[in-house]
């Protein structure tokens, strides 16, 4: 119970601090999608053969920007709270812990806005709308891991956050996100599915953009991918977190 | 565990992987192709045993293990060997401007800093304790700590840390800065909780501090105990140190 309260402290923390000297608050949140979108409609669109484009990329855009931004704010997580870790008996993980959170209530509030005006755009209410929440769920606890893995491996070396910040736009582009599946050809059809981020899409959009519901397939796929990646940085994490007081 | 004996500390030996080479980053890493982290022992075979209600004091140079003697104790480093038992509650660490957060106004890091310490909302007279003791005004503590000068984060650090009963205060070099009447309140507070019972266990580089606050200390020379006894007679030790 006094962990709860102690992680909802974190995460508070880091709303305030995220909105705290922005004129436009919460709306700056919807402003780097939005600028995305118009520039995929400017270059993509024509060319893309996708019906109904802008709803499909937009369900891929409210997804990517929550993966960015809660791996960016994580990865310097550890070594920005020395302060607190250095005084308080406090688990170093409650930290990449508490961006998710904050970013997750980030994430939802978007969705809320993306859901309504996405109206007059074709998108379809129906009870498979729900589904949006297990795939979150999903994608909250891969980011997790993978935020695990990146705020440890930062302590030791810190241009971990900077290489990240570089390869994250090769990810995004490898993404079928401003563009079509189809639209790639066959033989580099490895890379695309070697991204782990295009399963977490392929499903938020199956359910955001497609009439039909996810396979199981899709959500297998997802839970696999999911699990591993955070037992994996569980691991490196544990392996790590005795190090940390004397390298922050 | 004799009930008398609140921090039990046996053997205990701290190893810290030391970056010796100077590689802080993945590119450095990968051109000097070899292993950059040393072990590095910063506490070795650390014995002691604090009864309840006693205040000890620490002394010793720069780098030989103050700080991380007392993490260990509190918990925030587990020992790599050896073995600690503490049989009471720690208030947070008392070190210039620990936990705050340079963003945050003096108010937004006390809610922060009082459910982190796990005071939460039982206790709501809290805030006006801390905003009483610190003496810092409504204006100040509405500004953001990045505002402040030294001597009132040391105020707002000391005063938070403070807000929370504990059967342990732990405090760091922590009263070098501030005023001399902030210094004097600091003190005259640090008295009445030892009246009260706390365990105190304080670290400082000035021996008259020590003699003011401690009844016993330790020496500590190079991660090692080399004398414990009477806060007289250690000061004297320190000082030949030098």
């Amino acid at each position: 119970m006094q962990n709860i309260t102690r992680i909802y402290a974190l995460s508070k923390r880091n709303i305030i601090l995220r909105y705290k000297n922005s004129l436009v608050g919460f709306l700056w949140g919807f402003m780097k999608p939005l600028l995305y979108l118009l520039i995929f409609i400017v270059v993509f669109k024509a060319n893309s053969g996708v019906h109904n484009y802008i709803l499909y990329v937009t369900s891929g855009l409210v997804l990517w920007f929550f993966f960015s931004n809660v791996t960016g704010q994580s990865v310097g997580s550890i070594v920005g709270s020395s302060g607190v870790l250095k005084s308080l008996n406090i688990p170093a993980y409650f930290f990449p812990l508490a961006e998710t959170i904050s970013e997750l209530f980030n994430l939802l509030l978007t969705l809320a806005v993306f859901l309504l005006i996405m109206h007059w755009w074709g998108i379809v209410y129906s009870l498979q709308l729900l589904l949006i929440v297990p795939c979150v769920l999903l994608f909250a606890i891969f980011s997790l891991g993978l935020n695990l893995l990146l705020s440890s491996v930062n302590v030791f070396f810190r241009d971990v956050g900077i290489i990240w910040g570089t390869i994250q736009p090769a990810i995004f582009f490898l993404t079928p996100i401003a563009y079509a599946e189809t639209s790639i050809q066959k033989q580099y059809h490895l890379i695309i599915q070697c991204n782990p981020i295009y399963y977490f899409i392929k499903l938020g959009r199956a359910i955001m953009y497609d009439p039909v519901a996810p396979s199981w397939h899709m959500w297998s796929h997802c839970l696999i991918i999911s699990a591993f990646m955070y037992i994996t940085g569980q691991f490196v994490f544990n392996r790590l977190k005795n190090q940390f007081i004397s390298a922050i | 565990m004799n009930s008398d004996i609140i921090i039990k500390v046996e053997n205990v030996h701290v190893r810290f992987w030391q970056n010796n080479v100077g590689v802080y980053s993945l590119k450095d890493l990968i051109t000097h192709r070899k292993s950059p982290f040393k072990t590095k022992t910063i506490l070795n075979d650390i014995s002691v045993e604090v009864k309840r209600g006693e205040s000890m004091g620490i002394v010793g140079r720069n780098g030989s293990g103050k700080s991380t003697l007392l993490r260990t104790i509190a918990g925030i480093i587990k020992p790599t060997k050896g073995k600690v038992t503490v049989n009471g509650s720690f208030a947070p660490i008392l070190a210039i401007g620990a936990g705050l957060e340079q963003e945050l106004t003096g108010f937004e890091n006390i809610h922060m800093l009082l459910a982190l310490y796990g005071t939460a909302r039982k206790n709501g007279n809290a805030i006006d304790n801390i905003k009483e003791f610190s003496e810092l005004g409504e204006e100040v503590l509405r500004m953001p700590v990045k505002q402040y000068s030294s001597g009132m984060v040391a105020r707002l650090a000391f005063s938070i840390s403070l807000a929370n009963a504990a059967d342990i205060l732990i405090i760091d070099e922590v009263l070098a800065v501030g005023d001399q009447g902030f210094q004097a309140k600091c003190i005259d507070k640090i008295h009445q909780l030892k009246a009260q019972g706390t365990t105190i266990l304080f670290v400082s580089h000035f021996p008259e501090g020590v003699l003011k606050i401690c009844d016993t200390a330790i020496l500590l020379e190079a991660g090692q105990i080399t004398h414990r006894g009477p806060a007289a007679e250690i000061c004297e030790n320190y000082k030949q140190l030098f």
